[in-house]
């Protein structure tokens, strides 16, 4: 499927840019004071040689901090998958118009041979120009506390890598054109945006992912031997642990007072042993530092090959609920924990299958890509847009009593969250979980 | 409210990491880049003062209203008051012609004029009368000088300040008795009575009369300093142009008791009492900081000295070889160039004279060797008579200006030995009398007691000169390309890299290759990805 996708920011085409003409430059006077060429004098070179090498500097420090802010560093983690595919691709499969044989998303910008050649040029080549710019500038025998023999070397390997930057750009410019249109990815380091071939299963894994791990919703798995495998930030924070370590390999009872175990391992048990899912239903946790605290917990077995081999789900915090709210949230039991992923439109672009049971969906097609207003009767409406307004603001919502319009029109009743979804620094959406509280509700009400 | 706090959390993370990553930055440019230069480098606050010690009117004195018979006369006057400075002067190398010097060997030997040869005049040996018209002193004619002698010192002729005290040239340092003339120049009895009149430190007539005709002419020797620095524009030289720092020779030249700093290392070996730029400009004098950098490597000499010689000719080279020539009339052949210069004299041989000369460049560490008497040559290559120590890898070394000065001498084909011919004198064996250099050479090293095999040639000999005059404006000093360039100046210098100047010719194949490939490569896979697609 293609579709154009907002892939570059506006700091890393600024970085790119910068960097592509730094490059030039820096390699347009530097090969003027290696003689190969006499065009503004060798002062003037060497001046604006100096004063261009600075600005670099500074922006390798702004780009290494983007990098670590935006946990974009993570694209150019070596990965040997695919790569043999890669190379097959471009010295004989781009000859027959074969498909790339890996994808551009967001957040897989970079094939592997990308991914290893970026990486060599941030940790080896550009490392090594800093440092051999640096001596060269700053390296005054004999009063100078480093020794390095002379400039013979490093002048060698300066140069040597001038000549590997160079024979890059020419490489880099070149397959630039191997996009989807021979224009298209320059098109795309200006504007931003890409029409990229998605495949839109590793898309929706890599944000389900992405989701979890950033969610404000608690995340673990346990084994069937009721060993923690697996928790997200969110639940250490709400556990108050610092140190995965301390959680993983460990079995869940540590997580609970002795009053309070019996009733998660009968929890436990249920979803172990018997298959059940449980959804809404609120626990009290011990936190490491010795406190309590009270969550909503949703649980579900992990099946592999039809058999249970653990269980996993979801925990909301309600520490801070106030009293009916609380009452309602102990009171709902057995209800689907719906996910829902909203667009900066407003459009449904993911739901699971818990929602659209809730909804009284049969399948996905029917929703993604409509605007959320079809969950709503008009005079329920403007809760919503209310909610998804402050949300496109930045803010998070929990806990939220909501009236949802089903597919037949009927009318249910849940509790939603609602938190906004980033790529960098921009909003992108709003995503979060429903938890059903339609017979209670009732219930209360009668 | 949890998503604010995870991300104000988040965000001092970021910020802590962020601030980690900057700091050794932070702290290498602010290490590296702390600026050089104080208020009191610059150089326009140079730190020179003229030398402002008490004066007396010397004519006032009694004991100088007489009237001299001798020179001898004179000094004891001026002994009777300065009655500790006899010893003072004669601790100091302007008279012992000699300096400590210590050898490889640990032992303290003495060298100096006195007992090193040149390729100028070669020598003193057997020769004294002549060249001891430079000495500071009465009648050195021969070995038997009594250094020791208080009265044998000349006082006035470093402290006439009125210009009319000469000695006289072949007469052992002694002023003319009567009228007399040399060279086409008159040489009259001193008038001491002016002469008392105008007692005082030396002024650059006083030390120009020996230091700037050394070789026995105008600029002969040095070629950084001459006659016309007495009246030359700023041009010539910035600081004793009348135009520019209308300087002295003693205002660099400090002197405590009769010592005066500064030395030459043609004669001179020891890195002590030098003067140097940085006592009134400091060691890091430019606004520039990657030129300030260079003063670790490079003398200041080096940039701002870019030409010597600039308003008369030095002589370059001396062949004796060709000496003894006539015209064919008997008379003595001479030859002058187009400059005025003379080119071919019978007593002395030929000469190439150079004006405006492009200094050579040396490695120096303030330590010089000398040839001396006696030791063997290597006749396969040019014999080096001085030779500068220093080199990239010393951290004492810097690059300095030389003038170098080549020639042909006599020297012993068996022996392998350098020869001190006797060349001035009056007698049956002075080559200058007797054109025999057989005779010259036997007589020469008789005198001094050195072994002569009684066959002799001639050898190419060097010498070199460290240039420190004649320093440019600052616009005229060198530019970067003039040594950062494929024509550099330092191309003689090897050992070290020299940007511009040197570069790595294989990886710059290598790198040509590799660019070339690229291209081509991108060429061919573009071409097969266009031809495909049809």
């Amino acid at each position: 499927m293609k579709k154009s996708t907002y892939i570059y920011r506006g700091f890393e085409r600024f970085w790119h840019w910068s960097q592509a003409l730094l490059i030039l430059f820096l390699a347009f006077t530097g090969f003027e004071i290696h003689g190969t060429y006499s065009l503004m004098g060798f002062e003037n070179v060497v001046r604006w040689h100096n004063i261009a090498a600075w600005a670099f500097i500074i922006l390798i420090i702004f780009a290494i901090f983007w990098h670590f802010v935006t946990g974009e560093w993570k694209q150019y983690i070596p990965t040997t998958h695919y790569i043999k595919a890669q190379f097959e691709y471009y010295i004989s499969g781009i000859f027959r118009g074969a498909p790339h044989p890996t994808h551009k998303t967001v957040y897989n910008k970079f094939n592997p041979i990308q991914r290893l050649i970026y990486l060599g040029l941030k940790m080896v080549i550009l490392p090594l120009q800093v440092i051999t710019g640096f001596i060269y500038m700053f390296y005054v025998y004999p009063d100078n506390p480093i020794q390095v023999g002379g400039l013979g070397i490093t002048a060698l390997v300066h140069t040597a890598m001038a000549f590997v930057l160079i024979a890059f750009v020419i490489a880099h410019v070149y397959l630039t054109t191997t996009g989807d249109t021979p224009l298209s990815s320059i098109r795309a380091m200006i504007t931003g945006w890409e029409v990229i071939d998605m495949d839109e299963k590793e898309e929706r894994e890599k944000h389900l992912q992405q989701a979890v791990d950033d969610s404000v919703a608690g995340y673990y798995r346990i084994d069937s031997e009721g060993i923690l495998r697996d928790v997200n930030e969110a639940w250490l924070r709400m556990y108050n642990c610092k140190d995965r370590n301390k959680v993983i390999g460990k079995h869940f009872s540590i997580t609970r007072n002795e009053k309070n175990l019996a009733e998660m391992e009968e929890l436990v048990n249920k979803v172990l042993q018997k298959g059940e899912m449980i959804t809404g239903y609120p626990v009290m946790r011990k936190t490491f530092d010795g406190k309590a605290g009270k969550h909503l917990l949703s649980a579900n077995p992990v099946l592999e090959d039809g058999k249970i081999t653990g269980m996993e789900g979801f925990i909301l915090d309600i520490h801070d609920r106030d009293e009916l709210m609380e009452h309602m949230y102990y009171a709902v039991r057995n209800s689907g924990a719906g996910y829902y992923r909203l667009d900066s439109d407003g459009k449904i672009m993911d739901v699971n299958e818990a929602w659209l049971k809730l909804y009284k969906y049969d399948h996905k097609d029917e929703v993604v890509g409509r605007h959320f207003s079809i969950t709503r009767k008009s005079k329920d409406l403007n809760d919503l847009k209310g909610i998804f307004d402050s949300v496109m603001n930045g803010e998070s919502v929990s806990g939220k009593l909501i009236t949802r319009r089903c597919k037949d029109n009927s009318k249910g009743k849940h509790i939603l969250s609602a938190s906004p979804f980033y790529i960098g620094h921009k909003v992108m959406g709003m995503e979060g979980f429903i938890l059903d509280v339609s017979q209670l509700y009732e219930k209360i009400k009668s | 409210m949890l998503l604010i706090k995870k991300s104000r959390e988040r965000f001092f993370r970021l910020l802590s990491l962020f601030i980690a990553i900057l700091l050794p930055w932070v702290l290498g440019i602010l290490y590296l880049s702390k600026d050089k230069i104080s208020e009191g480098d610059v150089l326009t606050e140079v730190n020179f003062k003229y030398d402002t010690m008490p004066r007396v009117d010397h004519s006032k004195f009694g004991i100088l209203n007489r009237d001299f018979k001798s020179p001898q006369e004179l000094t004891q006057a001026c002994l009777a008051c300065h009655n500790m400075t006899a010893h003072d002067v004669m601790q100091t190398s302007h008279w012992k012609w000699t300096r400590d010097y210590v050898t490889d060997e640990g032992d303290t030997m003495q060298l100096g004029k006195k007992n090193i040869i040149n390729n100028f005049c070669i020598g003193i040996g057997s020769n004294e009368a002549r060249c001891t018209s430079c000495h500071i002193g009465y009648g050195w004619k021969d070995d038997n000088f009594d250094f020791d002698d208080p009265l044998n010192i000349d006082c006035i002729v470093c402290h006439d300040r009125s210009g009319s005290y000469k000695k006289f040239p072949t007469m052992a340092g002694y002023p003319a008795d009567t009228e007399m003339v040399f060279g086409g120049v008159k040489y009259s009895p001193p008038d001491y009575q002016n002469i008392v009149k105008n007692i005082g430190s030396p002024t650059n007539q006083n030390c120009g009369s020996c230091h700037f005709v050394g070789g026995g002419g105008n600029n002969v020797k040095h070629g950084d300093i001459a006659n016309e620095l007495k009246d030359i524009s700023r041009e010539v030289d910035v600081h004793m142009a009348r135009d520019g720092g209308n300087m002295s020779c003693v205002d660099c030249h400090k002197t405590d008791r009769h010592q005066i700093s500064g030395k030459l290392y043609s004669i001179a070996s020891t890195d002590t009492n030098r003067v140097s730029c940085a006592q009134c400009h400091s060691g890091s004098p430019h606004k520039d900081k990657i030129l300030n950098q260079h003063t670790a490597k490079i003398a200041c000499q080096t940039c701002h000295i870019p030409t010597f010689a600039k308003v008369s000719a030095t002589k370059t080279h001396w062949d004796w070889s060709t000496a003894g020539q006539f015209n064919d009339d008997g008379s003595l052949k001479i030859e002058k160039d187009s400059m005025g210069n003379l080119s071919y004299h019978s007593m002395k041989g030929s000469f190439v004279w150079e004006k405006n000369v492009i200094p050579e460049y040396q490695w120096f560490n303030g330590k010089a060797r000398h040839y001396v008497l006696g030791q063997k040559i290597d006749t396969s290559a040019v014999v080096r008579l001085n030779e500068l120590e220093g080199g990239y890898e010393d951290p004492n070394s810097k690059i300095i200006p030389m003038k170098v000065h080549r020639a042909k001498q006599i020297y012993d084909n068996v022996n392998n030995t350098m020869i001190l011919p006797h060349l001035f004198g009056k007698d049956t064996s002075s080559y200058w009398k007797n054109f025999d250099w057989q005779k010259a050479a036997t007589a020469g090293m008789e005198a001094a007691g050195l072994e002569y095999s009684g066959s002799y040639g001639f050898v190419e000999t060097v010498m070199y000169w460290p240039i420190n005059h004649m320093v440019a404006p600052k616009e005229e000093s060198l530019q970067c390309a003039d040594c950062h360039s494929e024509n550099s100046r330092l191309a003689g210098l090897d050992g070290f890299y020299l940007s511009r100047r040197d570069r790595n010719s294989t990886l710059d194949l290598m790198g040509f290759i590799m660019i070339v490939l690229a291209g081509l490569g991108v060429a061919i896979h573009g071409f097969l990805r266009i031809s495909g697609k049809k």
